[in-house]
């Protein structure tokens, strides 16, 4: 058993590859440097390339699996590893890890999470975000998908939702610890620097100098051609806005193209520093998702900026944003694809801006910093080692 | 069918029953041991905090209503041999006294509230064991070949957590 104190040597699988940006990579990364600041030793197994991903931590604590092949997944399409070379790869790895503890992101997907699962002799972690599958599949997968989820030690979950999901269709509990954002990016963005931006239309980048102030921004991020992130939706409400606000400035980023009307600017992909000024500068912020978001990690990194919020009424929102009856609830929602009722949202966050509300979602971010959410995982690690096997006399292997 | 080719089938089919009773042997015993483990640590996290309960008020600084409040709850936590039911009562009994001393507490209850958090995480690892070991032994197959031994059967512990659940 390891003493509370001491420093882990934690093997972290990423099914996704690092060349696309993602909710689950973003935190794999956020995570391994969180580790690495704590005094842990993590260690990132991923598809594909490193790249500029790799910003704050060392390279060696990287490994790759090899190209990953591109396959439609729950809903999106997703780049993944699977067959016997890279099952070879992956026992390498914990081979040469030596690892106290495996930490398994997306455990039940077809990739190097599940074939990590499947070669695991270490305690292992598993966070389930939002490729669970469902009970059906399950049933067709048979009993290779049962054992293998009970070799997990540990089950987390990014959500309630996330959580209520493992507990119906694996029959698996899970703690529920939330994504981890790094607040004090997000909230050090403040108006009164001066550090105003303006856009400078279809060029994708963004320029500092003084905007007109009188012009309330919409902002949206995320792809821009995958359905389910519902930019169809916020398009179909900006002219119902614009009746009554004409000089709405309506902002988009992300990956992806897509035929746009004009009077919507698209900024394409944006670094990190670039999408906390975006989201410093704006005056209103759309979620306008339609299905299948596991955790709001965007709205969270929108709350952390102060940015008022308008959201689509997904269950894994409200997590984060409290129940629409709820009197105290930190933005303003609709029902998921209701156009007609997003705009009547971004209409009142415009016409009666609650500086209250928005500071109390500021707060309510701070909770989901890494500092706090790092803590928590590491908590779990512990346990999960308390109640692991002492460990064997090691036979020396190659 | 000449009888060799029968006796071949026959072997085929009595090799792969053999080994999904193997297969399904190892899981059963997997479980067991998982549910065994994560109670002993559930065990260990809930004594350390009821010691650090013990240590917190009987160390610092504090009210003797607040002492006699924390310090009697957490020696009925951690009286030896208690039963199962008891304990489970004298564990929530804890977690409902912590709760209300809470804002009486000196600051440097933070290793306390870890401990908590600690114990939660680990009952809840316990449980989930505990559910997965059950499952397993209600299956017919299980039952009937008595794949789980003379382990006695898990049973998942109840308690309250007070602000600590996670």
């Amino acid at each position: 058993m390891t003493s509370p104190g001491s420093s882990l040597r934690v093997g972290i699988v990423c099914p996704y590859s690092f060349d696309v940006p993602g909710g689950v990579q973003n935190h794999v990364l956020g995570l391994a440097r969180y580790l690495r600041h704590a005094g842990h030793r993590p260690s990132v197994l991923a598809p594909g390339e490193l790249g500029r991903a790799t910003e704050g931590l060392d390279v060696e604590d990287f490994a790759s699996v090899g190209a990953a092949v591109p396959v439609r997944y729950n809903g999106s399409v997703a780049r993944v590893n699977f067959g016997p070379l890279s099952a070879a790869r992956v026992r390498h790895w914990l081979r040469k890890g030596q690892f106290d503890l495996l930490h398994i992101h997306e455990p039940i997907t077809p990739s190097i999470s599940l074939l990590t699962l499947w070669a695991a002799e270490q305690p292992v972690v598993a966070t389930f975000h939002a490729a669970t599958p469902r009970s059906r599949s399950m049933q067709l997968a048979g009993g290779v998908l049962r054992g293998a989820i009970e070799k997990i030690d540990a089950g987390i979950a990014v959500s309630e939702s996330a959580r209520n999901v493992v507990v119906q269709h694996l029959g698996r509990d899970a703690v529920v610890i939330p994504n981890g954002i790094e607040f004090k990016d997000f909230a050090r963005w403040c108006p009164s620097t001066g550090a105003v931006l303006s856009l400078s239309k279809g060029s994708g980048h963004l320029a500092s100098s003084s905007r007109p102030s009188d012009h309330p921004r919409l902002i949206f991020l995320g792809r821009l051609d995958e359905p389910r992130k519902g930019l169809d939706v916020l398009l179909a409400a900006v002219p119902l806005i614009m009746k009554s606000r004409p000089d709405l400035e309506v902002i988009v980023a992300g990956q992806g193209s897509r035929p746009l009307p004009e009077w919507c600017c698209s900024l394409g992909m944006i670094s990190l520093e670039a999408k906390i000024a975006l989201l410093g500068s704006a005056d209103v912020f759309v979620a306008p998702h339609l299905a299948r978001e596991s955790f709001g990690i965007v709205l969270l990194e929108a709350m952390a900026s102060g940015v008022p919020i308008v959201a689509s009424e997904l269950p894994s929102f409200l997590d984060v944003l409290g129940s629409p009856q709820d009197e105290g609830r930190l933005g303003e929602v609709f029902a998921a694809g209701d156009s007609g009722a997003l705009a009547a949202s971004v209409l009142s966050v415009l016409d009666r801006p609650n500086p209250l509300r928005t500071l109390r979602a500021q707060e309510a971010a701070r909770r989901y910093d890494w500092s706090a959410v790092g803590a928590t995982v590491v908590a779990v690690y512990r346990a999960a080692l308390s109640a692991a096997p002492a460990p064997l006399a090691e036979t020396s292997i190659g | 069918m000449t009888s060799v080719e029968i006796l071949d089938l026959v072997i085929i089919v009595a090799l792969i029953i053999g080994w999904r009773m193997t297969w399904l042997a190892t899981r059963v015993d997997r479980a067991n041991v998982r549910a065994e483990r994560t109670w002993a640590a559930l065990d260990a996290a809930l004594v350390r905090r009821a010691q650090r309960a013990l240590e917190l008020v009987l160390i610092t600084d504090i009210d003797p209503a607040t002492t006699l409040l924390v310090s009697d709850a957490a020696n009925a936590a951690l009286e030896p041999n208690l039963s199962r039911h008891d304990r489970e009562r004298a564990e929530s009994d804890l977690s409902h006294v912590l709760d209300a001393v809470g804002p009486m507490l000196p600051s440097s209850s933070s290793r306390l509230e870890s401990d908590r958090a600690r114990a939660s995480i680990c009952r809840r690892l316990h449980n989930d064991a505990v559910a997965t070991a059950l499952s397993l032994r209600r299956r017919r197959t299980v039952r009937l070949l008595q794949l789980a031994g003379r382990a006695a059967e898990p049973r998942p512990f109840e308690m309250a957590e007070g602000q600590f659940a996670l």
